[in-house]
């Protein structure tokens, strides 16, 4: 009970903070940054405590709690911690002082609305995790998009104004078609329950629904596309370019941090799970498209001038590792995916943030106008080029970690397949293990013109080009300290999760078509003829 | 005359004849120029008889106060309450903006006592004269704007021409289900909508399609930007939530359970998807804010009438739920909207002037019409969001599944014009410093938080909301 009142407070801190930042005049910046890294220390240290407790023996939900709430609809306000969810939930809190530490000097105009919006979203983000309840999950889920959509645009580069409509009309379109969906899915849901029977957005609930390929087939495409945009996977990608580029440091460290998981939680939690028919008559395309994700997003990479845009390509193309492990269905693959999407939170914040830092000292994204920062600049150097080996996945790093568990999951499965005559899988596996090297060579190419040679930078021979701030230095000693840590000891994460890894492919792995023998199956004409 | 159905279910009636009465004595006592009271009498007498709405609907009141002509029931109760608590931000803005005294108060309250008897109305007589009585006083209220902007009378004019005729229609309609079946209780047209007769058909989509026009539905909609666009900020949010809710309830009331044939059926489809997608597009290319949200309310009432595609009491809960959402986070854009010497500029949406950077002069109206653009958008957790979902729900759960597709992704098309109206107040700055516009004042706050509380109550509990109508 207490334990669950804990879990309440990790979601509701957030909201909490908002709430007290009202109280304080807008002028009072000082005290506005103190309450708003206080209130997301506070929620991190108890994230990390639900984590320590999380118990690994437990099948399903702990620390749950569940509400009724509408109750004429059967929308319980249900949250819970399971494996899925708990490292990102984790990622989540710890990110959040880190965010807020990160924005202290870049962050001068209208100070209270913004650090308003990193709890907002903050809030969203968690919730989102949290949620077990189909219309809760919706809720939190486009909650994100407006504190989002203010944080590009009010506090973003030049071309904010275009970049943060392209982002919210872009994944709005997608939740349109989710919403619809999701309506579709409930009533389907209570008209296989049977008459009389009381509707339920439960996920518990919704996995056990039969569902007809047709049906499932649509559905999938409303969700999956949702879900595909938040990733991105190629070629939905084109507006995190845009996006990234204008957004504050921040805002890039939230959006790479965090909401970009939220497109593979939504495949890991929903997407897959709930239409395993379709899924499986989807896999070789969303394999063709994380192998696009990745290949392609290191080949942009590549040829970037923009340093932040060279960070957004290689996002890109680490998400695509996880799309992949996700649909090996080897257990491996799937705890690789779940251990990538944290590592690639902790690693392309870290490099957002480093790159945020590098910018407000020299105003520019221009990677031509760098090089020999290691020798100006030597601490900030040496977390830059950590974080640029955990980004290729060099062993130790939670990269590693991720990348190393997806593609033997993905050998794994692809070499079961190839045995049984089809061997498209294991030319994937093969490409995106291809990903790697090209991950190296772009990443020490991009570190090798940044770090090293002529030692140049914007406004460096005037002195304003200083090495890391106290505040600074805490901030990726801290990131860094995770990284390592995932690395070094993934296996207390990954028992955490293993439960869950193995539901999940259970759950994909098991046909919910409605047994043959059924009078009435649930199909578009009948579902939505039928009286509620 | 049913004694006890006339004296405690025609409570809320009698309250707001009494006040017109009194608002009229006032107005004839004062001394001309010196008048002073009428908005708090008025805000007293609505919300006295909003509250006795309220109570009779939640305990389930019913009676016959006239057998055959009115009568008393939970449901249309509980949709005076929505629609007379809508009122309330209204009064409390228009002081400033009309002053305290005058013909704004009992024209009002004339209008809204027209609308309850409508509600109330179980012959087409009673519907008639409630209609007529709820839209003549705003023919005035829109003339009323002519001080400040010469347009008011153009936009009158529009209004009443375009008001005749939907009254002329609505007549046409009811002598041909007189015709029909001769009768004049509204449960002919209920029959007439399942019925094949082409002359009680023909009855019944024209009286709809008065409806439709009061509700400027599309193409029907034309009156509407030029009415809001002239009147004054109260009266323009008098017609967006309280008339709008009132022609929804009332046209709710004649169809009220009965099943549509499918003439009626594709009516009500092809129409309201017309509206959304027109009202949404052509929102987007609108100068100033009052217009915007004859847009808005046009698209606004395409997903309303759809909701009547809705079977059995999901109907009635949807459209009352909407109205409710809607309504509020309407007037909480005009009760939150600054005051400007100069009346046109204080809602541009583009220029130096109206929204521009507005949270950078007036963070707090900013934020509330921020809060009222995303809850129109439907964007959650605001309490558009939970409306739109229950009312496609609705739809989707009659069968029309594609059309509820239809109707989502129309209503994607609107959130551009809404976030165009948080890009111009939050992402823009403004350098010089605005000539003309009044700070916030205690009436803007006090009428923001009168929108804000429901808002809230509609956020954190919909649920217990939704299970009391």
């Amino acid at each position: 009970m207490d334990e669950a009142l804990m879990l309440q407070l990790v979601l509701w801190l957030p909201l909490a903070g908002l709430f007290a930042l009202l109280l304080v005049p807008a002028g009072a910046g000082d005290a506005i940054r103190r309450l708003s890294l206080w209130t997301m220390l506070v929620q991190a240290a108890l994230c990390v405590w639900l984590y320590l407790r999380f118990d690994p023996a437990v099948a399903g939900l702990q620390f749950a709690t569940r509400m009724p709430w509408i109750e004429d609809w059967g929308v319980f306000f249900s949250i819970g911690l399971d494996g899925t969810n708990l490292l990102l939930v984790l990622l989540t809190g710890f990110l959040g002082p880190i965010v807020v530490a990160g924005s202290f000097s870049a962050i001068t105009k209208d100070v209270k609305l913004f650090y308003a919006m990193v709890f907002l979203i903050q809030f969203a983000m968690i919730g989102t995790f949290l949620a077990q309840d189909l219309f809760v999950f919706y809720l939190f889920w486009e909650t994100m998009l407006i504190p989002m959509f203010l944080m590009i645009g009010i506090w973003g580069g030049e071309r904010r104004i275009y970049a943060t409509l392209k982002f919210v009309l872009y994944t709005a379109f997608g939740s349109i078609l989710m919403l619809a969906a999701v309506i579709w899915l409930v009533l389907a849901a209570q008209q296989a329950a049977g008459p009389g029977a009381a509707p339920s957005f439960a996920f518990e609930d919704l996995v056990k629904v039969p569902l007809t390929r047709e049906a499932q087939t649509w559905l999938f495409a409303a969700f999956g596309l949702s879900f595909a945009i938040k990733v991105p996977i190629f070629p939905l990608h084109t507006w995190l370019p845009d996006a990234h580029v204008e957004a504050p440091t921040t805002g890039s460290v939230i959006l790479a941090g965090v909401l970009l998981k939220m497109g593979t939680y939504g495949f890991i939690k929903l997407g897959f799970p709930l239409f395993p028919d379709a899924t499986a008559t989807f896999t070789p395309l969303i394999m063709l498209l994380a192998v696009a994700s990745i290949v392609i997003g290191a080949g942009l990479a590549l040829v970037q001038d923009d340093i932040k845009k060279f960070i957004t390509y290689s996002s890109i193309s680490h998400l695509g590792y996880v799309m992949l492990g996700l649909v090996s269905l080897n257990l491996i693959g799937i705890q690789g995916a779940i251990v990538q999407m944290v590592s690639h939170g902790l690693v392309a914040a870290g490099l957002f943030l480093v790159i945020g830092m590098i910018y407000e000292r020299c105003h520019t994204r221009e990677l031509a106008a760098y090089g020999g920062l290691a020798q100006a600049l030597p601490a900030y150097s040496v977390a830059f080029m950590l974080l640029t080996l955990a980004s290729i996945g060099l062993p130790t790093t939670s990269g590693f970690t991720g990348e190393f568990l997806v593609l033997l999951g993905a050998f794994n499965a692809a070499w079961a397949r190839h045995l049984s005559g089809d061997s498209f899988a294991l030319v994937a596996a093969v490409l995106a293990a291809s990903g790697v090297i090209l991950g190296a060579l772009y990443m020490l190419r991009f570190a090798a013109r940044f770090l090293f040679g002529p030692t140049r930078a914007p406004g460096l021979e005037q002195g304003h080009v200083h090495d890391l701030v106290p505040r600074e230095k805490a901030i990726l000693a801290a990131l860094l300290a995770a990284i390592f840590w995932l690395g070094l000891f993934p296996d207390e994460p990954m028992r955490k999760t293993e439960l869950a890894a193995r539901q999940y492919q259970q759950l994909v792995a098991t046909s919910r078509l409605p047994a043959a023998t059924a009078a009435a199956p649930a199909t578009l004409a009948t579902v939505a003829g039928a009286p509620r | 005359m049913n004694r006890d159905a006339f004296l405690v279910g025609m409570l809320p009636e009698h309250f707001l004849l009494a006040g017109v009465v009194l608002l009229i004595v006032l107005s004839i006592a004062a001394p001309a120029g010196r008048e002073r009271g009428a908005a708090a009498l008025s805000i007293a007498v609505v919300a006295a008889a909003a509250v006795c709405a309220a109570g009779l609907g939640l305990q389930g009141f019913a009676g016959q106060p006239f057998p055959g002509q009115l009568s008393v029931s939970p449901a249309a109760s509980l949709g005076k309450a929505v629609a007379l608590a809508l009122a309330l931000p209204v009064l409390v803005r228009a002081r400033e903006e009309q002053g305290d005294g005058g013909p704004f108060y009992p024209l009002l309250l004339s209008s809204l006592y027209g609308l309850v008897l409508m509600l109330g109305s179980d012959s087409f007589l009673t519907l008639f004269l409630g209609l007529e009585l709820m839209s003549l006083p705003v023919y005035t209220l829109v003339l009323l704007g002519t001080r400040r902007t010469p347009r008011a009378a153009e936009a009158a004019l529009k209004y009443v021409v375009l008001g005749g005729a939907a009254t002329a229609t609505l007549l046409m309609g009811v002598s041909l289900l007189y015709g029909h079946g001769g009768t004049l209780a509204i449960g002919a047209f209920a029959r007439a909508l399942a019925s094949a007769d082409p002359m009680a058909v023909t009855g019944a989509v024209l009286v709809l399609l008065a409806f439709f026009v009061k509700g400027a539905l599309v193409p029907f909609h034309t009156w509407a930007p030029d009415a809001y666009e002239g009147a004054t900020v109260p009266v323009t949010g008098y017609m967006a939530a309280v008339i709008k809710a009132g022609v929804l309830l009332a046209a709710l009331r004649l169809v009220g359970e009965a099943a549509l044939s499918q003439p009626l059926v594709q009516l009500l489809v092809a129409l309201p998807l017309l509206s959304i997608v027109w009202g949404n597009l052509a929102a987007m290319r609108q100068p100033n804010l009052r217009r915007l949200m004859a847009y808005s309310s046009i698209a606004h009432a395409g997903y309303l009438f759809l909701a009547f595609l809705g079977a059995g009491p999901g109907r009635f809960q949807a459209v009352l739920f909407y109205l409710l959402a809607y309504g509020v986070m309407t007037l909480l854009a005009f009760a939150a909207l600054p005051a400007h010497a100069d009346e046109p500029q204080r809602d541009r949406i583009e220029g130096p002037a109206g929204l521009t950077g507005l949270f950078h002069r007036q963070p707090f109206a900013a934020i509330m019409i921020g809060l009222a653009m995303l809850s129109l958008a439907g964007i959650p957790p605001l309490p558009g969001f939970v409306a739109k979902f229950l009312v496609f729900r609705e739809v989707m759960a009659a069968g029309h599944t594609a059309v509820a597709v239809a109707g989502l992704v129309g209503s994607y098309l609107g959130i551009y014009f809404y976030l165009r109206v948080i890009q111009r107040m939050f992402m823009t700055a403004t350098e010089v410093p605005v000539q003309g516009e009044a700070p916030a004042r205690g009436a803007a706050v006090v009428a923001s938080v009168v929108c804000l509380v429901p808002a809230i109550a509609l956020v954190v509990a919909p649920g217990w909301v939704l299970a009391r109508i």
